[in-house]
């Protein structure tokens, strides 16, 4: 529960902060629409492996740099090229996601049929204790 | 790994990820305008298109007109001697005119800009503009032909006229309304060797051509083609003096 109001708290303070900064040039905006989605694959990686108990701040911030400069430099290679690269990219970065969010609720839907299967049995117990 | 660290962790990023996520949405909302404007760009452009083409159609329809007005001007006068002679004026006054195409002995002359010249190649004293075809350079050597007795030009295939102007606008030159550019290929009908001589001659126009690097040819033909003028000739203002 603690992950996500800390994540809440950051997208409001990012959003404040992103109103009050400039805009950039138009040219970039396609390297940094790039690195944002490679940067929600790595938030998405480190909430599901968070879940999972193996998450590694190591693997997690080296993940977050290099995955956003290896897109970005796809996508120049690409301008250079005349290749839609960064399609691949994106479509790469977004099917981790859906991964990544399968795992996030397959634990959620296993935790609440968990507690349900629990609480049944607990009942029984208490029904066959009471005769 | 505490549960705590991790939780600052990942709201760091966030606030990262959104910082750049409402960054992109404001670049792209104030790119909207160029966007549109590209849009409006390329309706303009078919509007073009589709003007082109019904200018195309109409002045192949004139011209078509024009043939069956020579032809009923023929039947006209194919039996009538003194009407005959007038057909022949008029059918020479045309061709003076520029209203007809036309072909002859003559001489075709090529202007191209020096292809080796860039602004990095030329040396400090020297300017790139020496290095191009001027319409300075256009109107001397119509200028040279006329002299040397051509009863015909035209530049990339633009008539001249007696109502033309060679006029620089901006990195073309204009004649006739429409814009030409390098390569310029001026064709002349007349008496080839004196067309030829007047240019060609050692310190002739040519020659000071190439010696600015300017890539010229020239050479004798016995069937030059020289198209008939495509714009109206005004005569608005003028009347014949009683």
């Amino acid at each position: 529960m603690m992950l996500f109001i800390a994540i809440l708290i950051g997208c409001i303070v990012g959003a404040l902060i992103g109103v009050n900064i400039p805009m950039i040039p138009y040219t970039y905006s396609g390297y940094l629409a790039i690195a944002i989605i490679a940067a929600l694959d790595s938030v998405f990686g480190a909430i599901s492996s968070s879940l999972q108990k193996k998450f590694d701040m190591k693997i997690f911030i080296s993940g977050f740099f290099v995955n956003a400069i290896l897109a970005m430099a796809l996508t120049y290679l690409g301008q250079k090229l005349n290749v839609d690269i960064h399609l691949a990219a994106v479509v790469v970065f977004v099917g981790r996601m859906f991964n990544n969010l399968g795992t996030i609720r397959r634990y959620y839907v296993e935790k609440i049929t968990d507690r349900k299967i629990i609480a049944k049995a607990e009942a029984t117990i208490k029904e066959s204790k009471k005769q | 790994m505490s549960k705590n660290k991790i939780a600052i962790t990942l709201g760091i990023v966030c606030m990262i990820l959104t910082i750049a996520i409402v960054i992109q949405i404001n670049t792209i909302k104030g790119t909207n305008e160029t966007v549109s404007q590209t849009l409006a760009e390329d309706e303009l452009r078919d509007e073009v298109l589709r003007m082109k083409e019904r200018y195309d159609n109409a002045y192949s329809s004139l011209e078509n007109a024009e043939k069956e007005l020579a032809q009923v001007r023929e039947q006209a006068t194919q039996n009538d001697d003194s009407s005959a002679e007038k057909e022949a004026e008029i059918k020479l006054n045309n061709n003076l005119l520029g209203l007809t195409d036309l072909e002859g002995q003559g001489v075709e002359i090529t202007l191209q800009d020096d292809p080796n010249a860039t602004v990095d190649s030329i040396s400090v004293l020297d300017q790139i503009s020496n290095h191009l075809v001027h319409d300075s350079d256009i109107r001397m050597i119509v200028n040279e032909l006329k002299n040397a007795g051509a009863e015909a030009i035209s530049i990339n295939g633009q008539r001249v006229v007696s109502t033309t102007s060679i006029i620089c606008i901006g990195n073309v030159i204009k004649v006739n309304d429409s814009r030409v550019s390098s390569p310029f290929v001026i064709k002349a009908i007349g008496f080839p060797e004196r067309l030829m001589t007047a240019l060609d001659r050692p310190g002739g126009f040519l020659e000071e051509l190439n010696s600015y690097g300017i890539v010229t040819s020239i050479k004798k033909s016995n069937k030059v083609e020289i198209p008939k003028y495509s714009g109206v000739i005004s005569a608005k203002y003028m009347r014949t003096q009683n």
